[in-house]
Parts: structure tokens; sequence; C-alpha cells
């Protein structure tokens, strides 16, 4: 293990599935500002643990922490509370687990709120961020600032939440889906046995929708119904075909069931999440969560979604940073001042600016934390 | 077996999971009508279904049921003359030739959408009590203004579904669908409780518990609500997500949990899509046919709460009694007074139809395997060019 990280500053988000952290890590250099406060230098860096396995990231947490404030946080001689900020419903749910644990305070922060503060942060400090996938082409969006509301945000995550933003801060959430990425999953270790997501869309590479699904060619017997648009080979039924295959489950290869599900689940959100762009004129649609993790076959599937049926007129895009907005909506929280009683621990984010190594899109299993190529320069205000 | 029916018409609407009949059933009494061009048959419209993957099933009841109406004989291969039988959906193109080969009947093909309106249209204008809405566990027929019947969205839940926004009588558009229908249940069904039929699956169903398997708010938050955004403790944040963190396999679960959280996830997901074309287009009456629905109280339940939610009531969810027979219906209702082909005249317009209610309204929900009760018959009369 690497020795402890400079870690000054941290947010997270937990989630039903996956626990996101955002945290400083200062490179060393402090100067003072003009107004006479302390600015720092660093990297905004990123971590992620499974929920279910909540303790290794209190450890990862007990281990990384520096003792910032003079502060040490050992189990029962606990002297000080850190009060750090939080959002996702395990901001509620394990709140007094990090209270006992590592004498850590939650400053929750609504879910919703923070999703649309992290994606705005994006958009505005961090340059090519967003992408659009079509064809197989990936293309960075260039953002313009004063053109950046309306928008539609669709965060899957377990579940979907779509959120329609107006602006900084302004933001109403207008749907959702319970069909989203624990469905995925949830079916997927159901039905093949993986072990992870990532185990899940390996699978999913190999496999053939049209063994499970049933086609509009089947039913018609080969031809097209193009009096209503749509080719034999279109999805008339998601895991139609095992009605009357005479298959059983034992029968069916794990990779066929596997891209069958994750079809069915991406074309799903995306045809929601159009119809719902709709209702408000939204003319872009940024996908958020860790549900897409890169896999041009998702993507693909999303924005044929979004684009077919809207007729161009509404833009799927994808975003590098797509799992941390709550955590980095979080972060980006903190204020000059704490009005409750816990050691103090502000700062604000001043600048930032985006270390890029290249432009080749990783994925990135759950174990490992994000590459460098993620983290985020920047340099943040101590109070 | 029952001695053959007068079949006199037919008219089939081949799906990819069932196929469905409608066929006129004579009760002998044949008059002269007023303008004495044609003969009045009295009678009644029957109903019956099989699974398209045992068509031959399907095959057999057609031949036995057959009268030698027109002195026309048929036997494999010593075929004289074909007999011309409306057919709608995929297989109309599917088991064209085997329809042909078998049984000497000539598709005559129709499209799947219009046949489908059609027979929305028929039912709502010529049978009483046809459409119902069912809200807090009650049932309540609709009276359907004829000269307020348009716009409406018709949803048919069948393998697939299809959503058409209907304005008029043979005018309509097929505005939307979704691939997550009814043989998305029944596929994932079959591989996940090792059922056998949708109604096994609908059975498991009615004891399951959708919490063990669906991840709901309260599991993420703790046990409380998510109120700020309208979400109680007990709603659904994603289903089937339990099973990730669990510990269990597949076999570790109830069948019948499994068979309720996917009825679950499937109607509501209809049920949504359904409300946001409908919002698209201002519908405020969404009818619901296929043979998803089959009179279950708790899919009627999550479609009409999921369309009178989030519509805020302005939209209303309606179910139909002869819901999977719409495209049957509608082809049957199809026949033209000539025919331009020179196959066998098998012409009828329905004149009129008195629905024969038995007094009977309890849903009754039905296998498969048999056909629909008496009580679903419709009385009228056909005339004969």
């Amino acid at each position: 293990m690497d020795p402890p990280t400079q870690i000054s500053h941290l947010a997270l988000d937990i989630g039903g599935t996956l626990v996101k952290l955002v945290y400083f890590s200062s490179n060393g250099s402090e100067e003072e500002s003009r107004n006479g406060c302390s600015v720092v230098k660093g990297k905004l860096c990123f971590a992620k643990f499974e929920t279910r396995k909540i303790d290794d990231c209190l450890d990862f947490i007990r281990f990384n922490i520096l003792h910032h404030s003079g502060v040490q946080h050992q189990n029962g001689a606990v002297h000080d509370y850190l009060s750090v900020k939080a959002t996702g419903g395990g901001a509620f749910k394990f709140a007094d687990l990090f209270k006992e644990k590592l004498g850590i305070l939650f400053d929750k922060e609504d879910e919703m709120h923070s999703l649309v503060g992290g994606v705005n942060f994006l958009l505005k400090t961090v340059p090519r961020e967003a992408f659009t996938y079509l064809d197989g082409q990936k293309d960075f969006v260039n953002i313009d600032h004063n053109d950046l509301y309306p928008y539609l945000l669709v965060n899957i995550g377990s579940g979907v939440s779509m959120i329609k933003v107006d602006g900084d801060g302004k933001y109403e959430r207008i749907s959702g889906t319970s069909l989203g990425g624990g469905t995925f999953l949830g079916l997927g270790k159901l039905l093949t046995k993986c072990k992870s997501f990532d185990e899940l869309l390996e699978l999913s590479h190999h496999g053939n929708n049209r063994v499970i699904d049933m086609l509009v060619g089947d039913i018609y017997g080969g031809t097209d119904y193009s009096k209503i648009g749509l080719s034999s080979t279109a999805i008339a039924s998601s895991f139609g075909k095992p009605i009357s295959d005479g298959k059983e489950l034992e029968d069916y290869q794990p990779e066929d069931v596997a891209r069958s599900l994750l079809r069915m689940i991406s074309n799903n959100i995306g045809q929601i999440a159009y119809l719902n762009a709709l209702r408000f004129g939204l003319k872009r649609i940024f996908f958020g969560g860790f549900f897409i993790r890169g896999l041009e076959y998702t993507m693909d599937t999303i924005s044929v979604a979004v684009h077919f049926w809207s007729r161009g007129e509404a833009k799927a895009m994808f975003l590098r940073h797509e799992g941390f907005l709550g955590a980095l909506g979080a972060f980006t929280s903190y204020k000059t001042h704490s009005t409750n009683d816990s050691k103090p621990h502000h700062h604000t984010v001043q600048r930032a600016i985006l270390n890029c190594s290249g432009d080749s899109f990783r994925h990135i299993p759950v174990t490992s934390n994000l590459n460098d190529s993620e983290t985020i320069e920047c340099s943040i205000n101590l109070v």
C-alpha cells in the first residue's frame, strides 16, 4: 500500500450500490492569496467502493487522512469530530457508523442538489468533460457557459433520476425509472452467476442479442414492418424467445443473456430520457452515474434511442467523471463559515485545470481508483 | 370434443406468442333483409386463442369446426377451392404458406395497426360495458360517448408493446412502443422461475412480495422517505436491486417474489411510457389491449397508479373486456361487400351487435387453453351478400 496521501478535504456520495469519494490532495505548495487566506495547489482525486463493503471505504479514509488539523482519530479515542460533506442515501444510513468508527460527522447534502452542483461544476470548470458518441465516433463538446441551461441530467445509479436543470441550484427532478444499473446487475447476477458489474459488461461484449430477443422478423417471418418503420432486426420483445424456444436458462450462453439485458435497460433509459426531454423542449441530455463506464455498445444504444426518436433534435452526452457528480457537488458545497461546533474544515475551490494525459477513454474497474489522468488539477482557498 | 360448430366466418390475428381467432357462429335463423339484397343471419361472435408455437392446435380447431359451408371440402392435398380468410399480425405473413397447404386457406392480409384500431373502435361503439377503469380496488364500466371518442391512446401489450394515437375511424398513427412487453415478462419469468406458462407466472406473482428483491428508497436512505422529491421509503428505487448485495443465488429466492417484482417492473414501465406518450399529445384516455393484463388486479392497479399519479389525474387508464382480440376483431370487421380475388366469396358485414351479458359482472380470468366463456360472446347478426 502507498504511504498515506495528504488528504485535506473530502466529500462522499453513498448510494445504493457504490460509495464515491472526492478528495483533495495537496502538492505541498501553499501561498497567501491577495485577500489574506491561503491558497493550496493540488489535485482533486477520485475513489469508489462497494456500499456492501463499506468497511473498505472506512479503512481507506482512516489510512489516508493526515493529521491535518492535529486531530488524531482512533476508535473510541476521538477528541474532535471532523465535519465532512456527504450526500446520497447513505449519508443518512451510515451516519452513525462514520461517527463511531472515524469520528466523522456527516454534513448532509441533498442528493439532487449535489448531482446538479457536480455537473455544473464540471461543465463550467473542466474542458473536455462532455462528449457525444455517434457512429463509433467520440467527440468532445465545447460547452458555452452562457448557453448551458436548460438541460436534462439523467443519473443512472442503482435507480435512475431525471433532473431538469435551469440554472445554478435551479432544478427539478421531473422523472426517474426503477429500471437502472441495479436492475441490470441484479438480473444479471440471477441469470448469469456473474460476480460484478464489470464481469457482466465483459460478458456482454461477446454476446448476440438475437438469440434471446424476439425480433420483428421472428414475428413477421423474416420481413420488415416497414410501414411503421421497424426493420426485421428491430427488437419486438426483449427476452421474448425463451417463451417458445424450449430451452432452459442453462441452455443459454451467459454472454447472450448479458447482451440482451444491457440492450434492454439502455434502450429503455434512452427512450424515457428522450420522452422527458421532449416534454420540456430540452435539447441536451447529460448521462451520469456508473452505468456507462465507457462501453461503446451502451453509449451507442442510448445515443441511437435519443437521436433517432428525436429526429436529431436532442443529443445524448456523456461525462468523463460520470459517476462522481454527487460527490463533486457535495465537495464544492463547502462554505466559508461553519455553523456547527465541529472542527472547521473549510475551503472553496478556486481554480481548476484539467490534467489530461491523452484522450483514450479508459474503463476503470471498481476495485481501482480513477487513473491519474482523470484527476483535476486545482487550487483551493483555506479559510 | 363437441360436434363441429357452424363457423361461417372467421378472422385471425397471429402474433409472436398467441394466435387469436374470432368466428361467427350462426344460431340457425336466416332471413332476408329489408332491402332484399342479402340474408341476415343471427348468431354470436365467438373467441378462441392458441399458442403460436403450437399452431397446429389452431389448424386442428379450424379444420374440425369448419362446416362445408360453401360445399368446399378441405382435406390435405385435395383442395378444390381456396377459402379467403382475413388475417393480421406478423403470422399472417409467416404462416401464409402453412395455412394454404394444410387448410386451403388463403390469407387476406390486414395491417396489424389498422386491425387493432378497427377492433377497438368496433368494440367501443358497438358493445356496451366493454371499457372499464380500475382504481383503488374498484372496477367501473365506462360509458363511451360516441361523439367524444377521439382522440385516444391505444396501448396494445402483446409480446411487445405498440402505442397508437387514434384520431378517428381508420385515422391513427403508431407513435411509440416498447420492447419490454408481455414477452419480456414471460421470457424472463421462465428463465428465472422455471414456470411453464404465463398463467402460472401470474399465479406465482399473487403470493409474492416485491420488497425481497427490489431495492427500495428506504434501503438506500436507511429507512426514511425521500420526501423532498416525493418518494416514500417503500417506493422502488431499483427493480431487482437487492440481488446485488444479498449474497444470495437465484435458487435462494422464492419464485413468487421474483414473479411479483417482474410483474411490477414491466407493468410500471409500460404505465410510465404510456403516460409520457399521452402527455405528448394531450390524450386523456389510454386504452390497454393485449393479453398481458388478464384481469389481474395487481397489474391493473400498477398501471392505473402509474398513469393517474404521474398525470395528476388528468389521464385515465382503461381496460377492455375483449382486450386480446382487438386485432382479430378489426380483421373480422374488415370484410368488404365485394371480393376482388377469385377465391370463393365469403362476404359479410356485421350489421347489428348486441352484447349477450349473462348478468355476471365478475371479471373472469381465462386460461390460454380454454376459450372465452360464453358470457364473453357477442350476439350479433351479419349480412351475407
